[in-house]
């Protein structure tokens, strides 16, 4: 799988996901999202800090701008209690997703 | 112009933080993903080209973050821009929104900063919720008075009363103090409290300690708080107050205390009082004998948990008690127990409150007028509604666009009209009644501001509710194949659009008929005959202070000082006729009665007649008739004969079959009547005929009287050489009473001319909205019907019946309008009928005026939507979409 190709709203899956581990900058995010993955998915080309903002607006995360270990500023964002609910609803929604995916290449249905 | 450049600053500023923010975490992701770059081997300058490869560009990157922060933000912010935006685009309905909400909500923002700051506001002391008054009340009598109570039941009342921290007595006193350097003498206004009056109030002084109830006894009381005020004017504020001494003319009193800056009592008056002395009370005042004073104002504060009810319980057992041993004393009396706010504004509050509700109307007329234009503004924008729709803008998005516009309109009507309103008060201040309590408090406050918003925002929600309550009814009302043009679905506009005019007439009626019944009871009250002329007649007070011991020397020796000026008084230029009275000033609202006994005659006991002392030429001054006999001359003295002057109503209630002519009446001693003058309305046009006599100045013991002059000349001119020579006889003497009777006339319609002129400008307000509305809704139905009435002229329809037809329709919304406005003033009328004079609530007359003069202006209005149908092209009208 190219490592560009995150599907459309999967992207905020991932972004609430990586967030209920805990508070966490832009890069740190990024780099959790390589991890996790085994280095499947990188997020940070370009639509991670917007889709990070638009999580804000919408009130699923929030940030603030804090001093890093090396003293320089970084905004950190926290996932809220809206996002987690919604990170649930995700969750099974792209589980049923998935599924239905699988069902359909496996071909099993009839 | 300032909501443009607010919102362009605003974005301003938004953005650049903005980019700061972005750039500061985009650098911060750079650094990073550099470090991590460089541990895991590369070259510097490798792994920092690797991180921004790894950021896909941080020009395009701040690019998109900064597009999802200023474009998807509040949605409020954008409905407002887009409000503004169409507001703009439409100024003939823009103006004339604003021009009605400005006008209404400036109306209702003046009328509630005085109602408020008169009659709601809390009083401006602690735990103000627990103050109240303590008054008696005569049950005999309907007309509200001033609950005032006697001294021997005050101290009773404050030695056995369960439910106050405290009870306190307030009297009225007045101390002249002596003139300084080149000033004119001075009168401060003062009042003798009781020691418990700052307790009560809750406030305690800002220099030195009040006074004990040690001090409530003659010997011990010259002593005094004075306030703020005081201190800085003629004290210039100087530290060590306390102990200084206020000379008085009388009697000189040493300053114990200086209350702080704001306390006022009375509250809010215009003329504040400055002194507060120790109330003292007499030996009479404190045994219960046959003669009843009441001349006490009683406050008090409740104890905790304690309410008015109880309170009112306890005041009725002390009562009770009382009763039982001086019946006499209670003989249709009882105590009342008020809150103390209520009882400050007194009688004003009633008419305060009905101004109120009028202006409540006028508000009401402008929310039902401005919901039908925006209604017709909703028709002819249908075009763009679809088009937004068609554009994926949810119902809820229009609505929202609209409940935004209306908004924006009355917040922008509250600006104006508060604006309005400071302008206006102002005015009212100065045409206010002189005697409304708290009117120094008037102004415009956060309080009135949050109000005024308040009620704008409250308007704006109710006239865009109409439209949008339509909306989400008929979804076809978005018309999307005739946007804009008259078919079917228009129909439920038109019908609410009808209703909505109607209803506004309906309410202008209203305003209208209870401004035709205060104008025709302010007429009424104009031609009264007050038997004589109040015009160009200057009345000075001439009260010389004596004390006690002097007082028998002072009735011996001021006859002749008085006559003395009267003499010098003469001569002033400008004087036409000069006369004293001692007794009561007609119009000023004081009079003074004896006992009167007609030999012969069984007169009720307690008979009373007015006494007044008299020179010669007093009924020349008033201009009042000689009925019968003569006036008095400079030949009626101390020694001879003791004469009598009765008025025409006197005569007629003593003397109903006989000629009073000769006869002779005890009225402080025997005297006969040489004279019968007309009767004056001494309290005014609106009181009834007093029940005078009149004896010889000269054949008096009077200390004091007032100067009355005819003048030939403005007052102004008149006045220092009159007040030099009252000085010559009495030097350094305080004259605080100086007024024209019409001056005291004025006084007495004040109220009256006060409501009528804010009733008449609310009715012209209701009028004129009313006919914008009626001119909206018409302008509207003919741009609709233009197809049609094309169609009609092309068949052959004359001009003149389009026209009609026009006019019908306004008439058919102004006789139903009319119908129940009549019908609701017919009931509302009642309400208002204490405040009329010699006018009936349903005076046929008035409301046929009122009738009229809406019919007459709402055709006017119609003419012009008449006559653009009867003009309509059938060539242009027919060819159009």
């Amino acid at each position: 799988m190219a490592k560009s190709d995150l599907l459309q709203g999967t992207l905020d899956l991932l972004l609430l996901r990586v967030l209920v581990l805990g508070p966490n900058h832009g890069w740190g995010i990024a780099n959790r999202i390589r991890q996790m993955s085994h280095e499947g998915l990188d997020a940070s080309q370009g639509s991670l800090y917007p889709a990070l903002h638009r999580l804000e607006l919408r009130g699923d995360i929030r940030s603030e701008m804090t001093l890093s270990e090396n003293n320089r500023r970084a905004r950190v964002y926290t996932i809220t209690a809206a996002g987690r609910r919604r990170l649930e609803v995700e969750r099974r929604s792209w589980a049923q997703f998935a599924l239905s995916i699988q069902r359909v290449l496996d071909g099993t249905a009839d | 112009v300032l909501t443009r450049w607010l919102a362009w600053t605003r974005g301003i500023a938004r953005r650049r933080r903005i980019d700061t923010e972005i750039d500061e975490e985009l650098a911060f992701h750079l650094h990073a993903e550099t470090e991590a770059n460089l541990t895991r081997g590369l070259a510097p300058e490798a792994a920092r080209r690797a991180a921004l490869l790894s950021l896909g560009g941080v020009a395009q990157t701040t690019e998109s973050v900064r597009a999802v922060r200023t474009l998807a933000p509040d949605a409020v912010w954008r409905d407002l821009r887009h409000a503004l935006r169409s507001l703009r685009a439409a100024p003939g309905f823009t103006l004339v929104a604003l021009l009605v909400l400005t006008l209404s909500i400036g109306a209702a923002a003046t009328i509630f900063s005085i109602v408020d700051a008169v009659v709601l506001r809390p009083l401006p002391f602690p735990d103000a919720d627990r103050l109240v008054s303590v008054g008696e009340r005569n049950t005999t009598r309907s007309a509200p008075e001033p609950h005032l109570a006697a001294p021997q039941n005050f101290l009773d009342w404050r030695t056995q009363q369960r439910s106050f921290t405290a009870l306190a007595a307030i009297g009225y006193a007045s101390i002249s103090v002596r003139p300084e350097r080149d000033q004119e003498p001075e009168t401060l206004e003062a009042q003798a409290v009781t020691a418990a009056f700052f307790d009560v109030l809750g406030v305690a002084p800002l220099v030195g300690r009040p006074f004990t109830i040690d001090h409530e006894v003659d010997g011990r009381a010259r002593v005094a708080v004075i306030s703020y005020g005081l201190w800085q004017r003629r004290f210039g504020g100087r530290p060590d107050i306390v102990g200084r001494v206020l000379p008085g003319q009388l009697a000189s009193f040493e300053i114990l205390a200086v209350m702080p800056p704001g306390f006022a009592w009375p509250v809010g008056a215009t003329r504040p009082t400055e002194v507060w002395i120790p109330s003292v009370f007499r030996p009479d005042e404190r045994v219960r004998q046959n003669s009843y004073g009441y001349r006490l104002e009683v406050i008090g504060r409740l104890r905790e948990g304690v309410s008015i009810d109880l309170a009112q319980g306890d005041m009725d057992r002390i009562t009770t008690g009382l009763a039982a041993q001086t019946p006499h004393w209670f003989a249709n009396r009882v105590a009342i127990v008020e809150p103390l706010r209520e009882h400050v504004a007194g009688e004003v509050r009633r008419w305060m409150l009905m101004l109120l509700a009028a202006v409540g109307f006028v508000l009401l007329i402008a929310t039902v007028n401005l919901a039908n234009l925006v209604l017709v503004r909703v028709s002819a924008r249908s075009r763009e509604l679809v088009v937004r729709s068609a554009l994926g803008a949810s119902r809820w998005d229009l609505v929202r666009t609209l409940i935004a516009e209306s908004l924006v309109l009355s917040l922008a009507g509250a600006a104006f009209g508060s604006l309005l309103a400071w302008g206006s008060i102002e005015v009212l201040r100065a045409a206010m009644p002189a005697d409304v309590p708290r009117a120094a408090s008037i102004g415009i406050d956060l309080r009135v501001l949050a109000a005024t918003i308040a009620a704008a925002i409250a308007s704006g929600l109710a006239f865009s509710a109409a439209p949008v309550l339509l909306f989400s009814r008929h979804p076809g009302s978005i018309d999307v194949a005739g946007a804009g043009r008259a078919h079917t679905s228009t129909h439920s506009h038109n019908w609410l659009r009808g209703a909505l005019v109607t209803m506004e007439v309906a309410l202008a009626t209203v305003l209208l008929v209870g401004a035709g019944l205060f104008l025709a009871s302010f007429a009424r009250v104009t031609r009264v005959d007050i038997g004589f002329d109040p015009q160009h007649v200057l009345t000075v007070r001439v009260r010389p202070l004596v004390g006690a011991a002097n007082w028998a020397l002072a009735q011996q020796r001021h006859r002749g000082l008085l006559t003395m000026v009267l003499e010098r008084v003469r001569a002033v230029p400008g004087v036409a006729v000069a006369a004293w009275v001692g007794g009561g000033v007609p119009l000023r609202g004081d009079f003074r009665t004896t006992e009167i006994g007609v030999p012969g005659r069984v007169l009720p006991p307690d008979e009373d007649l007015d006494f007044n002392q008299i020179s010669p030429d007093y009924f020349r001054v008033l201009g009042a008739p000689l009925l019968a006999g003569r006036f008095f001359t400079d030949a009626d003295r101390d020694g001879t004969e003791p004469v009598v002057i009765i008025n025409e109503a006197a005569a007629r209630r003593y003397f109903p079959d006989e000629n009073p002519m000769g006869r002779t009446i005890e009225f402080l001693g025997a005297r006969r009547i040489v004279g019968i003058i007309g009767s004056i309305r001494h309290e005014g046009p609106e009181a009834a005929w007093r029940r005078q006599g009149f004896v010889p100045l000269e054949q008096s013991d009077a200390v004091g009287a007032t100067l009355v002059l005819r003048l030939s000349r403005d007052a102004r001119d008149v006045l220092p050489a009159v007040k030099a020579a009252i000085w010559s006889e009495f030097p350094g003497l305080a004259l605080p009473d100086i007024s024209t009777l019409s001056e005291y006339l004025d006084g007495l319609v004040a109220e009256r001319r006060f409501n009528m002129l804010l009733l008449a400008v609310f009715g012209i307000l209701g009028i004129v909205i009313a006919c914008v509305g009626i001119y909206g809704v018409l302008a509207y139905v003919v741009l609709l019907r233009t197809p049609e009435i094309g169609v009609r002229m092309a068949l052959g329809a004359a001009p003149a019946h389009i026209r009609r037809s026009v006019l019908q329709r306004a008439a058919m919304h102004l006789v139903i309008g009319l119908a129940i406005g009549l019908a609701g003033s017919w009931m509302l009328s009642t309400l208002v009928a204490g405040f009329l004079f010699e006018v009936r609530p349903h005076d046929p007359w008035i409301y046929a005026a009122v009738s009229g003069t809406l019919v007459a202006s709402g055709l006017a209005a119609a003419l012009i939507p008449a006559r653009r149908a009867a003009r309509v092209d059938p060539l242009i009208a027919l060819r159009a979409p």
